[in-house]
């Protein structure tokens, strides 16, 4: 009986033009909630009939150490139960698979759906389309990121799989076939994309759950800890660094971003190391990310909570108190990290207070009066009369600069040593990247994060450009801020590349397809990076920078314009955006193929390499 | 003497509380009103309003009030003062802060001129609180309350946000004009992590 109404509905359905269907799709073409590509990644896209070989095999490839990823698509027009998994023969279960089911924001602003945040589910993957909470009107696909990690110690060859989904009694299934090359992705990435954010009161707004069921205790307990060490290790994981900015305008300092001071004058010191410590300790020795597929690491760089308030009283500027509180504690700091061995990563005196936030007579970051100088000087001095010459301790003095980069470049040499820069105003100086690295000084660019609606080849333009122009990497200003409502009316996700995971009973962040993207990225430069033997650099920086957006390595460093001379003072917004057109039309030139070209570069030679 | 009695006593505070914790349980809501007040009235005469005067650089006073579609940030790139007359009225009101014996603020607000009806903030302070600032806000409205202090001269206590006392004094230039004023401010319960940003 059971079997006769499987024939009748089967014919029915045939009959009906019932289409359900598996699919799979390149990572960069994102697919829609009726299973068509998005809007903004049409231009140029690879269709996602470029997966498939002539026999209808996915062929899938990668070097080892890294992750192959591409968009599984489950498509069940006429709805109702499904369920979906990736799985590998008995032989090559030593390839590791992630499912994530791509959530569809409603963006407010264009009033159409996109996939951006990945929720993380289980094999086989069962629900009903529409999904009951992503709430999509004739929902009739679902895609799903899949993300394959290829071991390091893997056997090179080829590995077989198959994508299967079910629905409506039917099983639809789709082979696939990965190459695991010889070739393995070193362990340290060539660029390194930082995640910027300002201190913690955002986990308290985006985890309301945790924040109630542990009250007043939230934020020195063992779960908001946790929570800022998951934040570390969803960037670890994604071939990035974390940041957290510890400290306010005015110099107020989060209790959890600073050890505890008493006293005053000479008798300013450290005098609890607690909340510090439960911080930073995992972060600083590595253990955090023990648990990680990349291993225990130290974090590369981390914030200190010195600003003009901290660890010296401004009461006592320009007088021998501020010197005395300053070194004392700074030298107690110095010990401390000494003692504990966390001597990998890099320790920021950064100073992030703007004027225009009416606390403090000069302008910490970016500035634009040459007369702010002297106070850089001045802590300069003092950091250097803290530590011992010899500490093996990296302390690094950090300025994000824009308006007044090129004079600070000369002022501040040997006193600032890690730079992070306008992205824009970068661009005029062809000359910087040699002169700051053959000094020994640290550079990153900053600036953005590309919306959900731009299209998916975006989010590699601050990583590429990183790459091309020789630096140490990208920092983008703000991660971690999805909106209010991200999930019915998103703003576009420009300051996320993460999502809170509570509503999914994750108390932890979920990772966003332009997170995986910009980590496949990564570590495809980090692949190139190791295939570079002993041919020129610039070779390989002209041959990616061509199959990304045709462009040539003078367009990346166009003409210096007449305004780059010009004093901070005179300079205006509106003088830089009009005269930082050839960098924006290099960004306008890519598309959801670029990356893809790049890739497949960098396959073609991994794989030819012995 | 009633002043020096008044200042005596306010000595003493610093004498037994050093310098203020960060949370001082115990401390009504009444009590911080009082002290914040007796603050309030010794700052109207140790703030210097001349020296307030000084403090926005002239090229600053023109782009405060300046707007360009194109540059929304032209006003705040621009925000300028002089170090010497800031940094010294900034101790000033740090000075004045740590006479409570609870975290408080001594911000120090000035109209603008040539900008009837608005009001900023030129000076804040290490807890970072305040009862009217918009955060980020170079100018503002004036709130109906600092409109009194400035019209009248007179001291105004805002208890009317829940958990918040905050005095309102003015300040004085040598002519006898009161030309700014001082927010004298707490909470009863401060959040650590507030504008840690």
């Amino acid at each position: 009986m059971r079997a006769l109404y499987c024939f009748l509905f089967s014919l029915l359905t045939s009959i009906c033009g019932y289409a359900a269907d598996i699919d799979a799709c390149p990572d960069f073409t994102r697919v829609d909630p009726q299973g068509a590509i998005v809007g903004a990644d049409m231009q140029n896209a690879a269709p996602c009939a470029a997966l498939y070989d002539s026999k209808g095999v996915i062929r899938l490839r990668g070097a080892r150490g890294g992750y192959v990823s591409f968009h599984l698509v489950a498509k069940v027009p006429e709805g109702g139960r499904y369920s979906v998994q990736v799985r590998w023969k008995q032989s090559d279960i030593a390839l590791e698979t992630d499912l994530f089911r791509e959530w569809f924001h409603f963006i407010s602003r264009s009033r159409r759906f996109c996939p951006d945040a990945l929720v993380p589910v289980h094999m086989p993957y069962r629900s009903v389309l529409p999904e009951p909470d992503n709430k999509v009107d004739k929902q009739t696909a679902q895609s799903f990121w899949v993300d394959i990690y290829i071991p390091p110690n893997i056997t090179p060859g080829v590995y077989s799989g198959e994508a299967v989904m079910e629905a409506a009694g039917k099983r639809f299934v789709k082979p696939i076939a990965l190459e695991a090359l010889a070739a393995v992705i070193p362990s340290q990435e060539s660029v390194t994309v930082d995640h910027n954010c300002y201190g913690t009161a955002f986990l308290a707004q985006q985890y309301p759950e945790l924040r109630r069921k542990l009250g007043d205790s939230f934020f020195a307990s063992k779960e908001f800890f946790g929570l800022i060490h998951a934040y570390h290790r969803i960037f670890y994981e994604h071939l990035g660094t974390f940041h957290q900015l510890g400290y306010g305008h005015g110099g107020k300092v989060g209790p959890e971003f600073a050890p505890a001071l008493t006293g005053s004058g000479r008798m300013k010191r450290i005098a609890d190391w607690d909340l510090y410590d439960k911080h930073y300790g995992p972060l600083l020795d590595g253990t955090a990310f023990s648990a990680t597929r990349r291993g225990p690491r130290p974090i590369p760089y981390v914030y200190l909570p010195i600003n003009p308030e901290w660890p010296a009283s401004f009461l006592w500027w320009g007088e021998p108190g501020y010197e005395t509180e300053f070194v004392n504690v700074v030298r107690q700091m110095e010990e401390h990290f000494r003692s504990k061995g966390w001597t990998h990563t890099v320790f920021e005196m950064f100073f992030n207070h703007k004027k225009r936030y009416k606390a403090f007579p000069w302008d910490g970051d970016e500035v634009k009066f040459s007369k702010d100088n002297r106070y850089f000087l001045e802590y300069g001095r003092l950091l250097q009369k803290a530590l011992p010459p010899d500490s093996p301790v990296k302390f690094r003095f950090r300025s994000d600069s824009s308006w007044t980069m090129q004079e600070q470049f000369r002022v501040l040499a040997g006193v600032v040593n890690f730079w992070v820069l306008g992205n824009s105003e970068f661009s005029w100086y062809k000359y910087a990247p040699q002169m700051l690295k053959s000094r020994g000084d640290i550079v990153f660019v900053y600036g953005g994060t590309p919306t959900i609606e731009e299209n998916s080849g975006a989010i590699t333009f601050a990583p590429f450009q990183s790459w091309i122009w020789g630096i140490d990497g990208y920092v983008r200003w703000l991660t971690t801020s999805p909106g209010p409502d991200p999930w019915f009316h998103s703003d576009g996700g420009g300051v996320t590349l993460v999502y809170p995971g509570e509503r999914f009973g994750i108390e932890a962040p979920m990772p966003s397809i332009r997170l995986k993207l910009q980590r496949n990225c990564v570590q495809d430069l980090t692949l190139l990076e190791s295939l570079k033997g002993s041919k020129p650099t610039d070779f390989f920086r002209n041959e990616a920078a061509r199959r990304y957006n045709a462009s040539t390595m003078d367009d990346w460093w166009p003409p210096k314009p007449a305004v780059a001379d010009l004093p901070g003072e005179e300079l205006t917004n509106t003088l830089i955006e009009e005269n930082s057109q050839p960098l924006r039309r290099l960004a306008e030139k890519v598309n959801s193929r670029s990356w893809l070209n790049v890739r497949g570069w960098i396959l073609e030679m991994a794989s030819e390499a012995k | 003497m009633r002043r020096f009695v008044f200042l005596a006593s306010l000595l003493m505070w610093v004498v037994v509380a050093g310098c203020p914790a960060m949370d001082q349980p115990g401390v009504s809501k009444a009590e911080m009103s009082r002290q914040l007040e007796d603050i309030a009235r010794v700052a109207s005469v140790m703030v210097d309003g001349d020296v307030c005067k000084r403090i926005m650089t002239k090229r600053a006073l023109e782009f405060i009030a300046k707007s360009d579609p194109r540059d929304p940030a032209l006003a705040g790139d621009n925000f300028d003062v002089n170090d010497e007359p800031y940094i010294q009225t900034k101790k000033t009101l740090i000075r004045l802060s740590r006479l409570a014996t609870f975290p408080c603020d001594v911000n120090l607000w000035m109209p603008i001129e040539g900008m009837p009806g608005k009001i900023q903030v030129l000076i804040r302070n290490v807890h970072e609180i305040s009862r009217f600032w918009r955060w980020g806000a170079l100018i503002q409205d004036m709130p109906p309350e600092m409109k009194i202090v400035l019209e009248t001269g007179k001291r105004l206590t805002a208890t009317d946000k829940p958990a918040w006392v905050a005095v309102l004094a003015p300040v004085y230039d040598s002519l006898g004009d009161v030309v700014a004023l001082v927010e004298v401010v707490g909470q009863e319960k401060l959040d650590a992590q507030e504008n840690v940003k």
